[in-house]
């Protein structure tokens, strides 16, 4: 930063022209004609109300049970006391007529409500290191990810650790089809990538549910994690407190009128906080599960952008301008006012 | 020296020559030639900041922005481990990286100024050894004390605050140029006391005590006395001699130091840069206190909805799996603390995750933008001034968008308006018009076989060099002959012999206090009448060759009562004449109208002729003496000379005696050249609604007269002229001036609407002309109020003879009674104090140093400069920063308010689906850089459209494009596209299988997409930059969610890329941005077409420009 050479740079202190330095990049300018904002709300209703009715029929066309069985299946008053007996019979039948055809492979879901599985003290309750590595060991960082269901009482580390695993379900359903059995594939129910890295195939259960309390459902310590799908499934917590998980596939055709039965082992305790239980069966298309919601709301939007294009046709019509006349200008309309 | 004294010597300024020393006041007392430490030193200091004191007092400043105190809060909260939303070192980031990139950006300026201060303490003086006799030692300026004696040499700065004790000039006199002080050029006459410089020419040394008044701001002041050889002398203000000011035209002075360092008048009147903060950035602190009380808001409800929540489930906690209570191992509570603390933790827990909702990329984003448009208004090609090669500097890079809201305009005059250069334009002598002046090349004069020349040469009129050069019999040219001497002669200018690189060439160089007298000493000389030589006593002019010596017997200075001067010249053929110049309206009631009537009517009308054209005219005048007049004269005068008490208004009478019976012999019309396109200029900001106030040190008469060639009064204003000498009368004249902007009022109001249109029409303006005498007794005082009234009825003001701090008074009294932006552009260091207290400072890059620059917020070339950079740039700057601020705001309320609704689905407990890293980059990547560029790039309007409409100017004074309603607006817009973002997945998702962070996903993804989707509607001009950035964003985020996917470690692994795999991802990514959108889309549509701007129209008016003009031409031809 000497004098002299900022002197000897005074020549070349004149800014480079240049399009760029001069803000003069060439540059599309698009105006709100008339013409833009009406045809633009027209081919937002051209094309959104097409793309409703599509969602609609194609969710009309899925089939899909629900049956909740959380209260019926308990008749004893003290629904936790005999959710808690580990003694007692909790096997419990339910019947569901099917009122269309549904085609496989149809999908089994149990659907919790009132479960926050996305509660603060829940959702960060899990060591990702330790479901994918065996050899994590740290019980700090293990207890600072897991606690309170890091270790047993007497010190020892628990595998997979964490509320979420501790509280896997552990409901099971068994169906037949017009009292004939059929068999659900529970192969493949968790997403492929979890199974391949995020879970260990060498990392197997240890000191699994050995705590003062049962939160859910047990492992087979022989299974690697990667394995256990049912695990999988459920440590990807749920979004919304009332969820879905999929329990496996029918892969066999339905018909109409048939008699699905389903018998329950009841074991997952929702009574003590309220929550609900139900099995869902529903069939499968591009939509996903069964959601009017997205058809009607293509269909309104389309619609009412097609009502905002035909009101500006009008208010056009009523109130047309020229564009980019001067005598607009405010300091020319009060000159012109004022000359009146 | 010669018979005759020099009279102004001992007459220093008239008004501290009749104040008396009054005893009993505090003085400072100065042992001559003793170093006394007791007073402060000559080291000076701008710089802030020292390598100790840097990190704790930057720290300190930046903590004083609110902001960064909330930030700083925060981060502290999420370090407490009940409350951690947030990885520790995640948390801390965001603040670290503001507070590091603010303090290296200040640790570069302080530097800067270090080195500045450096430079400034470490030069070297010539400082008198103490228990010397003349023993001179180079001493750093740092190391010089109040007392010590010091030496300079001609063309050196003074190193502090001196009192001349003797000069080269064997009768004391130096030279001195005063440019950094009050930024005159020329140079000032100073005088060491005779008693002093008599005792130095004997034994070398001076020996005193000196008594001076305390260290004070004013520059024209100075009270002391000496006392030496037991005998009382007083000095006054011609005895002094100012730090920064430069030696000139004398070989050596001594001094002795009064003020040093900070004491010194020059450092006190630097009022020392305030920080400047843009409107923009006050206006947006009460958006923040909004948000707070929004976020606060939010933070209640979600914890108290949590403490519902949980007394509702108190019993169920224990078994709920979700929830656990207890830890079994050791069977006490884990981590719950009961309702009441859960409902605290929960508060504090929201506090962090909503934070965002106060933007903190905000500040960051703020000073990049600033970054880019600095940049850029420096490579604007039109900001360039070709002849002194300068750049358009941004100097402040906080201020750039208050350049689009300015309301009034103070200018400096000389140097601003004008070149501050005077050039003699056209001259009627004896009743005949010369004025078809020709480029010359000047004449030269031999002076012992060198070849001395005029430094300038003026346009010479063809017919007039004839006239002087061929017959001298002639009458006529006899009286051209007077007219030049009368020129060359009636003046105070010191002619300086220069070097050249030719060494048989000598340049002269006219020095004086006004550069009128220059210019037509100038004049003068290029018609071949040569000032050659001026000494006290006497001048010698070259005559057409000849050179001769005139003898000044007498001298009468200008005054303003007077307005006029004129000296008594004894010629070489021993007549003695009186030669006087003067305004034309003192000049024509002393000359004899009985002889010569055709004369003076002729000379009347060119005169009218002269200022019509904007030139400042004067009138010479000549009367030859007889003996006995003379020597009356000379009696009164020497007697006048010596009187110590009264002795100005002596002088002045005897002046007045002698000036009478005057011979015109003509006039002159110099033009003080306006700078380039300075009216259309001042004609462009004041069709852009500002208001341009002139500042000037000139006087009155030259203020209006520059006023006139400006464009800025015209011939149809009514001029109200506040100019008294006392506090009484100004109140008089106020209150007059009161009584005529309100019957100038209501006449106006009468029959019209519109106040402003109507004065314009009705076509009496008012002007306002204020005196710095008066101002003394106006600012500060209650009187202020009352000039505040009648300067803002009035469209034009004027103020002349204004010290630097007056300026800086005028521009307060403004900015703290109103709520508009104050500009001020000036270019000398007397204008430093104005331009640090307006709002915005500019400095012009002139002749006169580097003071204004330096003090200034932005520093260009040339006075019309202002237009382009404030009707362009300035507006470009203020649309783009509060489009950027609301945008800010509206975008990270979205997100914070889609975090929001979330949580109503978590029982309450701030669960956020969207991944930690994600938010954190929200504010940092996914949705900044856009933001940043268009705040950098876009333009509502072209250069041209801005400056073909300056009224367009107007949005950016009414706060167009930030106010409280578009601020509501953007929340609104903000909760209804949070709305859609969050409930249409929710409504599709409900009873699904959809995991946490797929859901998550797709509100980041969405909410990404539709905020920069918002931004791209209202982006005005797409060129491939911004197309770049804003696509290129969106790109990055997709990127971004795909890596944070691929982290096996993080629970979310693998969720993108499942949730992509699905038709219904992409539907409704569609209808979210599109819903999202509609509302925006249509109020813009609306807008735009039915209630459309200025701004609206300005576009519209680019884009159909070519097709309207087409249009016009085919129904012309129909």
């Amino acid at each position: 930063m000497s004098v002299s050479g900022s002197e000897s740079a005074a020549s070349a202190n004149k800014p480079k022209y240049s399009k760029f330095t001069q803000q003069e990049l060439p540059a599309c300018k698009p105006l709100l004609t008339p013409g833009i904002v009406i045809g633009a709300f027209s081919l937002i209703g051209i094309i959104f109300v097409p793309i409703g009715l599509a969602s609609l029929s194609a969710s009309q066309e899925i089939v899909e049970l629900i049956d909740r069985y959380d209260e019926e299946c308990v008749t004893a008053s003290d629904k936790i006391g005999f959710i808690q007996d580990s003694k007692a019979n909790k096997a419990c039948t339910r019947k569901i007529t099917v009122p269309k055809p549904m085609k496989g492979p149809i999908h089994v879901y149990y659907q919790l409500e009132n479960f926050y599985q996305n509660h603060r003290r829940y959702v960060q309750s899990r060591s990702d290191q330790q479901l994918r590595d065996k050899d994590y060991k740290d019980p700090k960082a293990v207890a600072k990810a897991c606690d309170p269901e890091a270790t047993t009482g007497d010190g020892s580390l628990i595998v997979p650790c964490g509320l979420i695993a501790w509280s896997l379900f552990n409901d099971t359903y068994a169906f037949s089809v017009n009292k004939k059995s059929v068999t659900v594939n529970k192969k493949d129910i968790a997403w492929a990538s979890d199974k391949n890295s995020k879970f260990g195939s060498n990392v197997f259960p240890v000191n699994f549910q050995k705590g003062g309390l049962i939160g859910g459902g047990n492992l087979n310590d022989k299974l690697p994690l990667s394995e256990q799908e049912d695990l999988i499934v459920w440590m990807r917590t749920a979004a919304l407190p009332t969820f879905r998980k999929l329990y496996g596939r029918i892969e066999t055709d339905i018909m109409a009128s048939d008699e699905i039965t389903v018998v329950i082992q009841n074991n997952y305790n929702t009574y003590s906080f309220g929550g609900t239980k139900a099995v869902v069966l529903s069939t499968a298309s591009w939509i996903g599960g069964k959601n009017n919601f997205i058809g009607v709301a293509y269909v309104a939007v389309g619609g009412i952008c097609l009502l905002l294009a035909m009101g500006f046709v009008v208010l056009y019509v009523v109130k047309p301008r020229a564009l980019g006349d001067p005598a607009y200008l405010s300091w020319n309309k009060e000159a012109a006012e004022y000359s009146h | 020296p010669g018979p005759f004294r020099p009279s102004r010597r001992d007459q220093p300024d008239p008004s501290a020559s009749e104040r008396e020393l009054h005893e009993g006041g505090e003085y400072r007392a100065v042992a001559v030639g003793e170093p006394s430490p007791e007073f402060a030193g000559n080291a000076v200091r701008t710089a802030k900041y020292s390598a100790l004191t840097f990190l704790p007092r930057n720290l300190f400043e930046q903590f004083r922005r609110l902001s960064y105190v909330y930030f700083l809060a925060i981060t502290v909260l999420n370090q407490l481990p009940q409350v951690a939303v947030f990885g520790r070192g995640a948390s801390v980031l965001p603040l670290a990286f503001v507070l590091f990139v603010t303090a290296v950006k200040d640790a570069y300026e302080d530097i800067r100024r270090h080195r500045s201060d450096r430079r400034e303490n470490n030069r070297l003086a010539a400082v008198l050894a103490p228990q010397t006799a003349g023993e001179y030692l180079p001493k750093k300026w740092k190391h010089i004390r109040v007392g010590d004696v010091v030496r300079v040499a001609s063309n050196e700065t003074l190193p502090a605050d001196m009192v001349l004790l003797a000069t080269s000039d064997p009768t004391g006199l130096a030279h001195v140029q005063t440019v950094n002080l009050d930024g005159e050029t020329n140079l000032k006459t100073r005088y060491a006391k005779q008693e002093t410089q008599l005792s130095f020419s004997h034994d070398g040394h001076v020996a005193g005590m000196l008594h001076c008044e305390r260290p004070n701001r004013n520059i024209y002041g100075f009270q002391a006395n000496l006392e030496i050889d037991g005998k009382r002398v007083s000095l006054g203000p011609s005895n002094i001699v100012l730090r920064g000011c430069e030696l000139k035209n004398t070989t050596w002075a001594i001094g002795v130091v009064v003020y040093a360092g900070k004491e010194t008048k020059v450092m006190l009147n630097n009022s020392g840069p305030p920080s400047k903060r843009s409107r923009l950035e006050t206006q947006l602190n009460r958006e923040t206190v909004i948000l707070s009380i929004m976020l606060i808001g939010m933070c209640i409800t979600a914890s108290v909805l949590a403490g519902i929540w949980l007394l509702n489930h108190q019993r169920e906690l224990e078994f709920t799996q979700f929830f656990r209570e207890k830890d079994y191992t050791t069977g006490k509570n884990y981590n719950y603390y009961g309702i009441g603390m859960q409902i605290f933790v929960t508060f504090l827990m929201a506090v962090i995750v909503y934070q965002v909702i106060i933007p903190i990329s905000l500040y960051i984003s703020m000073e990049l933008v600033r970054l880019g448009q600095a940049y850029f208004m420096g490579a604007d090609n039109d900001l360039y001034d070709e002849s002194s090669r300068s750049r358009f500097q941004c100097r402040a890079l906080n201020i750039n968008e208050d350049l689009g809201q300015i309301k009034y305009v103070f200018s400096d005059k000389t140097g601003t308006l004008t070149e501050n250069k005077m050039e003699f334009m056209c001259a009627s002598i004896h009743g005949v018009d010369y004025s078809s002046g020709k480029p010359a090349c000047g004449s030269s004069v031999v002076v012992d076989d060198l070849l001395w020349t005029p430094k300038m040469a003026v346009r010479t009129d063809p017919q007039l060099l004839k006239l002087l050069n061929n017959d001298s019999s002639n009458e006529e040219a006899k009286l051209v002959l007077e007219f030049f001497l009368a020129l060359a002669a009636c003046n105070t200018i010191v002619p300086l012999v220069l070097d050249t690189r030719d060494p048989k060439q000598k340049l002269i160089d006219y020095q004086g206090e006004s550069p009128d007298e220059q210019a037509l000493a100038y004049a003068a000389a290029s018609y071949g009448i040569v000032l050659v030589e001026r000494t006290s006593g006497y001048v010698v002019i070259d005559v057409l060759g000849d050179r001769q010596r005139f003898d000044i017997l007498g001298l009468h200075e200008f005054d303003s009562d007077r307005k006029r001067m004129s000296v008594i010249v004894g010629c070489p053929d021993k007549t003695v004449k009186l030669y006087v110049k003067g305004a034309d309206s003192s000049m024509f009631g002393i000359i004899n109208k009985s002889l010569e009537l055709d004369n003076v009517r002729a000379t009347e009308a060119h005169l009218h002729k002269y200022s019509s054209l904007g030139l400042r005219t004067l009138v010479v005048g000549m009367r030859e003496l007889s003996q006995p007049e003379f020597e009356e004269w000379q009696l009164a005068y020497e007697k006048a000379s010596t009187a110590v008490l009264g002795r100005g208004n002596l002088l002045r009478s005897i002046a007045a005696n002698v000036e009478c019976n005057i011979h015109i012999l003509g006039a002159s019309g110099i033009e003080d050249k306006l700078q380039d396109g300075v009216p259309e200029a001042i004609e462009s900001l004041r069709q852009a609604g500002m208001k341009v106030w002139i500042l000037t040190g000139d006087k009155q008469e030259t203020a209006i007269s520059i006023g006139y060639s400006c464009k800025l009064l015209t011939n149809d204003m009514t001029q109200i002229v506040i100019n008294n000498n006392s506090k009484e009368s100004c109140k008089r004249s106020l209150e007059e001036a009161l009584a005529r902007t309100k019957e100038h009022r209501v006449a106006s109001s009468i029959g019209s609407p519109y106040p402003v249109l109507a004065s314009e029409s009705s076509g009496t303006v008012l002007a306002l002309i204020v005196d710095g005498n008066s101002l003394v007794y106006i600012l500060e005082t209650e009187l202020q109020e009352e000039l505040f009234k009648v300067a803002t009825e009035c469209s034009v003001v004027l103020c002349c003879r204004v010290a630097p701090l007056q300026k800086a008074g005028i521009v307060a009294l403004i900015k703290n009674r109103t709520d508009d932006m104050t500009l001020a552009i000036g270019d000398g260091a007397n204008d430093v104090s104005m331009i640090q207290m307006a709002d915005v400072g500019v400095g012009i890059n002139g002749q006169e140093g580097g003071q204004a620059v330096m003090a200034s917020d932005f520093s260009m070339g040339q006075f019309r400069f202002l237009v382009p950079l404030l009707l362009v740039h300035g507006h470009w700057n203020y649309q783009r920063m509060g489009y950027m601020i609301l945008y800010n705001f509206y975008k990270n309320a979205t997100f914070v308010l889609v975090l929001f609704w979330y949580v109503l689905y978590t029982s309450f407990t701030l669960t956020t689906a969207i991944t930690e890293w994600s938010s954190l980059l929200y504010t940092v990547l996914y949705t900044s850089l856009p933001t940043i560029v268009v705040g950098i790039l876009d333009k509502d309007l072209s250069k041209s459209t801005l400056l073909a409409y300056p009224k367009l100017y107007g949005s950016g004074q009414r706060n167009e494009k930030y106010n409280l309603n578009l601020f509501v607006l953007n929340m609104l817009e903000a909760l209804w596209q949070s709305l859609v973002v969050f409930y249409i997945p929710y409504f599709a998702y409900r009873q699904s299988t959809i995991g946490m962070s797929s859901l998550g996903d797709l509100w980041a993804l969405a909410s990404v997409i539709v905020v920069n989707m918002q931004l791209a509607m209202d982006i005005i001009r797409w060129n491939w930059i911004i197309h770049v950035f804003v696509w290129g964003t969106i790109a990055a985020t997709v990127i971004c969610l795909f890596v944070i996917d691929s982290i096996w470690v993080l629970p979310g692994y693998g969720a993108i890329y499942h949730i992509m795999g699905q038709g219904l991802f992409w539907l409704l990514l569609l209808i979210i941005v599109v819903t999202a959108m509609v509302p925006h889309f249509a109020i813009k549509a609306f807008s735009e077409h039915f209630v459309p701007s200025d701004i609206q129209i300005g576009r519209e008016i680019e884009k159909f420009e070519a097709l309207n003009q087409v249009l016009s031409v085919d129904s012309y031809y129909q």
